[in-house]
């Protein structure tokens, strides 16, 4: 009996399954790229969307994923320092963008930059700045756009980015610093309008992965990797907002 | 230990409290002095907070509190802004969170009041507010204390619906475990013990003294001589 139950996990890891830790900005994304790459491979992809802060803490206390899908460099290189990483570096596979989103129906439309500072905002949605990418990136371009001390009265803080996303599109909040991969899917596409941050006003966001070393699926999650880095595949990631490598 | 999140904790949970036995003396009267479906009902209602996630609580609170629906243009044409990521917001949440945790003990208190003393009482010449405050809620004195532990503590320990309503801004909304829960997650795993720590130490100090106080350890009736 107690043989039955310790063998369901290998079970089922033998279906050809992948377990991915992936970045909240991803959520638009992967199910898609997932979708193509089972049809294509057989290989099927179970994914847990978080801040990439929370998924390393999670990955380095044990959390038994094969494949980590960063939003940064920082939060996977955490990994790799910690001895857990399945080579000596993160593999960049996308460049992330910061925009800034509002509903269509705002009264603040047609809105610019200039309209963080606006006295009608009472509430600018923003990831984590410290376990979100994507939060972090908010924080540096509101600082060198010199508006941070403006908007921080104002700034209410989502858990990821996926959740700064929603709260702006709920209305709560009036303005969204989110990530362009949540502003070109069709639901935000038809009810709001978004502006680029200027590339020069925060560092960019390098999204990266590890392979997990304890992984009994190495080389599937590789495979994976190097299929994300083939040259269609990085040019179909533009439509959903993320760029390729260079 | 974060004392800005301390005390904004200590606030929300005195403040929801408050609101809670307002709320739930005269709902679990009512509920437990009669039968039928509505009543039946009523207790339905108050225990599905119980049932739902407390995630699942604070988005659709989110979401009912926002301007994209009816009930929250009222909400924000009567409080002037809208209630999400706001104190307000956090004790309408917290108020619904906690609701069965008030109710449920006083009903049950309610219930086990013997129906001999209130009818002597009534007999006696006494109003239904005055047998209710002078006999009913004197003896039901130990499930009140129940009622109002719990719910103070529960929303001392109150996570999900915060972090689905809050936005984490310190002195506003960022509670002692979303606070906590920060610590841990930037991986300053001393001051979360710190934190985690104080706070237990005093929950489990308030509650031992609160369980020791005498004159609520039994409420067998024998306060009630007075009647025969």
């Amino acid at each position: 009996m107690c043989g039955a139950i310790a063998a369901f996990p290998a079970i089922a890891q033998a279906n050809k399954e992948l377990r991915v830790a992936a970045a909240a900005d991803l959520q638009p994304v992967l199910p898609t790229l997932a979708e193509r790459y089972e049809k294509a491979t057989g290989v099927k992809l179970v994914i847990s969307f978080g801040s990439s802060g929370n998924l390393a803490t999670q990955i380095i206390n044990g959390a038994p994923m094969d494949l980590f899908l960063g939003a940064d460099f920082v939060f996977p290189e955490k990994v790799v320092a910690a001895g857990l990483a399945d080579g000596t570096a993160p593999t960049q596979y996308a460049r992330g963008t910061l925009v800034l989103w509002a509903r269509k129906d705002s009264p603040l439309q047609p809105i610019t930059l200039d309209s963080l500072t606006d006295k009608r905002v009472t509430a600018v949605a923003i990831a984590n700045d410290l376990r979100a990418p994507y939060g972090q990136a908010a924080v540096a371009a509101l600082k060198r756009l010199k508006m941070y001390d403006a908007v921080k009265p104002h700034l209410v803080v989502a858990e990821n980015i996926a959740q700064a996303a929603q709260f702006v599109e709920s209305g709560n909040a009036q303005l969204g610093l989110i990530s362009l991969t949540a502003a070109s899917t069709p639901r935000f596409q038809a009810e709001g309008t978004f502006v680029r941050v200027p590339r020069s006003a925060y560092a960019p966001i390098m999204q990266c992965a590890v392979v997990m070393k304890s992984s009994n699926r190495r080389a599937e999650a590789h495979a994976f990797l190097d299929w994300l880095l083939k040259p269609e595949v990085q040019a179909s990631l533009v439509p959903m907002g993320l760029e390729p490598v260079k | 230990m974060d004392l800005e999140a301390l005390w904004l904790t200590l606030r929300l949970a005195a403040s929801t409290t408050a609101i809670l036995l307002l709320i739930a003396l005269p709902l679990a009267w009512w509920i437990a002095s009669g039968r039928g479906m509505a009543r039946a009902l009523a207790q339905a209602v108050v225990a599905l907070p119980l049932v739902l996630p407390p995630t699942v609580l604070g988005f659709y609170l989110l979401i009912v509190m926002g301007p994209l629906t009816a009930p929250g243009r009222l909400l924000i044409h009567i409080f002037g802004h809208p209630l999400a990521f706001s104190f307000t917001g956090l004790l309408i949440g917290s108020v619904l969170y906690s609701l069965p945790f008030a109710v449920q003990p006083l009903v049950a208190g309610f219930e086990a009041v013997d129906r001999g003393y209130i009818e002597a009482a009534a007999g006696l010449g006494a109003s239904p507010a005055r047998v209710f405050f002078s006999v009913v809620l004197p003896m039901a004195r130990a499930s009140l204390l129940t009622s109002t532990v719990l719910a103070f503590t529960h929303t001392v320990g109150e996570f999900g619906v915060v972090l689905m309503l809050g936005g984490n801004i310190p002195g506003a909304t960022r509670t002692l475990s979303i606070s906590l829960y920060d610590l841990v997650q930037d991986g300053n795993y001393a001051a979360a013990n710190r934190t985690a720590l104080a706070l237990v130490g005093f929950a489990m100090a308030a509650l031992v003294v609160i369980y020791l106080l005498p004159s609520v350890r039994r409420s067998d009736g024998r306060q009630a001589d007075v009647v025969r």
